[in-house]
């Protein structure tokens, strides 16, 4: 016992300078991301503002049983979970198209020009994306009903943006137009890191373009693109609360309203908010379900893991 | 090297120094924080007005106006409950009373504020609360008689070159209202060389309401809000008109309108902004809204397409409803500024709003300066020059120069005629409204004989005391109010579809949007019909 209590305080004064360093972090992590969790007791309560904590009314599980038996809680879930998968799936499957495409790029010039034009838009924030987007769409002169009426594929404009069917391709595509240049970066960088002398002997031993990217570039992506995978899983409950409230309007409303969107309209603009806290800790513990579950997978299918 | 980081030094005493001279310039005056509810650019700190009253009140004004949404300002002040010294937050208000936040005034009017005592004495009773007490104090208070206006609150608007085409006639139903446009937008497909639209319609947000409450003023009722009290008896019964058969007409008219090209084909996606545009390019024939909704390009109209400004009919679903849609002017007594818990010194707060409700302030906000602004006859009536009505035609220098907006605008005010009879708003002296009016607006008057639009309107209803219902607030977390909200989902979400289907699906439609309200209402109608009954016993 007191053997190891001694080796614990011997390693600790080993690695002060890393525990140093790490000691704010830790610090802001408790404040901002512990301490908080304290308002959690607010969904067994009904919460009331200006009463002290004592005075609160419990009411148990009350508000759960409320938001599960809310007559839109499993369109809310479907279009958040869907939305999100959506976008975690096309926007990784092109930002890795973009990237491995970049890199066969030989002209320098090109591929840097096309590099700076793709991840523009991510510089741009969804207020001003979303009217671009809006703007493309509209029926009023917008480019891509201009474009289809001219080339005769259809007569009248299309109303895009008052389709509830289309809501969620409209999501995906807008979010593979901001993120997708970005998102390359990342990938890109990874490319770069592999080693020459594979493509070489590649080359040697015949390999195609298309062979080389399968059997040298695919797989020395996977464990980034599963980390990302599993990091992204983790934020699919939370994910485009802006550009889904920005793009969203009524007519699409049962396609477009997402969790958090739930709860600004029927949680805190109702000042609702035990129920609003009761919706978010919902959200949180789904969330932390999926970060488990990816992680399990990816362990069995014997890759890198995060936790 | 020495010298050089004493010249430093000094150079850092010295700037000191001149802060501190330029906070005591300030040190005298007494700051009071107020959060309001309007959206206005931030306040430069010198206006005409506001320096006097500064002056004359030693008080500094540190002023947060809205940014964004209302609702979720509202949500998170009252969650973190850190509140400035007095605040007014539109139709939410009572949600601070409700938090706790706003501290009672009757007894600090008692003994304060003299003038908020005589001019507010015809509101005080509306104002107290089922608890005894005042929370707060709205603007426009009416302590005379109320004057009349230019434009009514509500109106199907139909543009001037419709009416000029058509010998100005008395329109006096939808149909007649559609037929009109539908045949002059047929002759008059385009309008500098952009499409004509015949009829759009406002679906934005909250402000939805331009569209929904359409079947309510076809039936002839003034802005009661989501359902009308019917008088029955003696006793005012509130009632639906969500699924009635006038809204069913309402929409159904819309639809065919829609389906034939007359309603513009993106009214239901465009925005606030979008819609103004529309409006302010004279492309427009028709709208219905309040008139508040569309002023601002009502003025664009005046000024560069005054042929199309667009005049408002009381229009109903059948000519033989007798229409009372011209309201009654009322006071919004459930929204008005308060002072808050957290306020340090709640006396000098009233006395500020004492001192801004005087006659003598209101007549420097509205007015201005005698002499300066307005001039003042042998019988004591208030009047403007052509040179000083051009002064205040800016908006931008009344806002920004004479500075009337930021101790005006959501601030506890007055209304309607003085005590000698002058209008406390210039535009609504008895002798400006029509007299300074545009030329294209006194042509139309003319026309149909008329000094003012209003005149088009039948009078208002008797004298109701509970009016309007909208104001009134349900409680939070009550059944009521979650139906409230879901009804209001129900609306965005089917009210589109019922408009821009085909035809032969709107019954379909019709019968699926039916059947999810009716079953969102009962509570909402129970808990109306209780607080009217408690306002009419006690207002």
């Amino acid at each position: 016992m007191k053997r190891s209590e001694n080796t614990f305080w011997q390693k600790l004064w080993k690695q002060k300078a890393l525990v140093l360093m790490s000691l704010p972090f830790i610090i802001y992590v408790i404040i901002f991301k512990y301490i908080p969790l304290w308002g959690w007791l607010m969904a067994f309560q009904n919460y009331w503002p200006g009463q002290s904590f004592f005075n609160q009314t419990w009411v148990g599980l009350e508000n759960f049983r409320l938001l599960l038996t809310d007559p839109i809680f499993y369109d809310v879930l479907r279009n958040t979970l869907a939305m999100s998968l959506i976008k975690l799936i096309s926007g990784m499957f092109f930002s890795i198209i973009l990237a491995l495409a970049l890199n066969e790029v030989r002209w320098t010039k090109f591929k840097k020009l096309t590099q700076t034009i793709s991840y523009l838009p991510h510089f741009i924030s969804w207020v001003v994306g979303a009217n671009l987007v809006m703007n493309a769409l509209s029926t009023d002169g917008g480019i891509i009903n201009e474009v289809l009426m001219g080339l005769n594929i259809i007569d009248s404009p299309i109303m895009f943006m008052g389709m509830p069917e289309l809501f969620w391709g409209i999501i995906g595509a807008s979010h593979v137009w901001k993120t997708v240049g970005f998102g390359a970066i990342l990938y890109l960088a990874s490319i770069v890191s592999i080693s020459p002398s594979l493509y070489e002997a590649a080359v040697i031993d015949g390999a195609s373009r298309l062979q080389r990217i399968r059997y040298i570039t695919l797989p020395a992506l996977k464990p980034v693109i599963i980390i990302l995978l599993i990091i992204n899983v983790g934020r699919l409950m939370n994910m485009g609360f802006e550009q889904i409230y920005l793009l969203s309007n009524g007519r699409v409303i049962e396609y477009s309203r997402i969790f958090r969107i739930f709860e600004l309209d029927y949680g805190l603009k109702m000042m609702r908010y035990s129920f609003a806290t009761t919706a978010g800790i919902f959200r949180s513990l789904v969330s932390v379900v999926l970060v488990f579950s990816a992680n399990k997978i990816a362990k069995m299918m014997g890759e890198e893991r995060l936790i | 090297m020495k010298k050089g980081f004493s010249i430093l030094i000094l150079m850092l005493v010295l700037s000191l120094a001149f802060t501190a001279v330029t906070a005591a310039q300030d040190e005298d005056l007494q700051e009071l924080d107020v959060f309001i509810s309007v959206a206005l650019p931030d306040y430069s700190g010198s206006s005409i007005v506001g320096d006097i009253i500064r002056e004359d009140t030693g008080i500094k004004l540190n002023r947060e106006y809205l940014v964004g949404d209302l609702e979720q300002k509202v949500g998170l002040m009252i969650a973190s409950q850190d509140y400035p010294d007095m605040l007014v937050a539109a139709h939410f208000t009572d949600k601070f009373v409700e938090a706790g936040a706003l501290i009672p005034l009757e007894d600090l009017i008692e003994e304060h504020a003299p003038n908020i005592k005589k001019y507010y004495a015809n509101h005080l009773d509306a104002l107290t609360k089922e608890d005894g007490h005042i929370y707060y104090l709205p603007q426009l208070a009416i302590p005379f008689e109320p004057a009349e206006r230019r434009y009514p609150a509500v109106g199907f608007f139909i543009s001037k070159r419709v009416l000029e085409a058509n010998d100005y006639p008395i329109i006096k139903s939808m149909d007649q209202y559609f037929q009109l446009i539908e045949d002059y937008q047929n002759e008059n497909p385009e309008y500098n060389e952009q499409n004509t639209i015949g009829y759009t319609t406002l679906f934005d947000s909250w402000r939805r309401f331009a569209t929904t409450n359409g079947p309510m003023h076809l039936m002839g009722y003034p802005n009661e809000g989501g359902f009308v009290p019917v008088k029955e008896g003696g006793e005012y019964v509130v009632r639906p008109y969500y699924g009635s058969n006038v809204e069913k007409y309402y929409y159904g008219k819309l639809n065919e309108m829609y389906n034939k090209g007359v309603m513009d084909q993106e009214a239901f996606v465009s925005n606030f902004d979008q819609y103004l545009e529309k409006l302010s390019s004279g492309r427009v024939l028709g709208t219905h809204n309040q008139y508040w909704q569309i002023q601002q390009a009502q003025e664009v109209l005046i000024d560069e397409h005054p042929d199309n400004i667009m005049i408002p009919f009381p229009v109903t679903y059948d000519p033989i409803v007798e229409e009372h849609v011209r309201e009654k002017p009322y006071v919004q007594t459930t929204q008005g500024m308060g002072i808050t818990v957290d306020a340090e010194d709640p006396v000098a707060a009233i006395k500020y709003l004492d001192y801004l409700v005087k006659e003598e302030t209101q007549h420097l906000l509205q007015w201005g300066i005698e002499g300066e602004h307005y001039q003042v006859d042998e019988d004591g009536m208030f009047y403007r020059t052509e040179e000083q009505l051009a002064m205040f035609q800016d908006p931008a220098w009344v806002r920004d120069e004479f500075g009337r907006h930021y101790y005006y605008n959501a601030f506890p005010s007055l209304t309607g005629l003085d005590s000698n009879g002058n209008s406390y708003m210039p535009i609504r002296q008895p002798s400006a409204i029509y007299a300074n009016s545009s030329d294209a607006e006194k042509e139309v008057m003319d026309a149909y004989g008329v000094k003012s639009f209003t005149g088009l309107y039948n009078k208002p209803f008797e004298d109701r005391k509970y009016f309007p219902l909208w104001t009134i607030t349900l409680p939070t977390n009550s059944e009521a109010q979650i139906e409230s909200t879901r009804m209001t989902d129900a609306l965005v979400q089917h009210i589109p579809t019922l408009v821009m289907d085909s035809t032969d699906k709107f019954e379909t439609n019709w019968d699926a949007y039916t059947e999810q309200i009716n079953g969102l209402m009962d509570a909402q109608i129970e808990e109306y019909q209780k607080q009217i009954d408690w306002r009419m016993e006690n207002w």
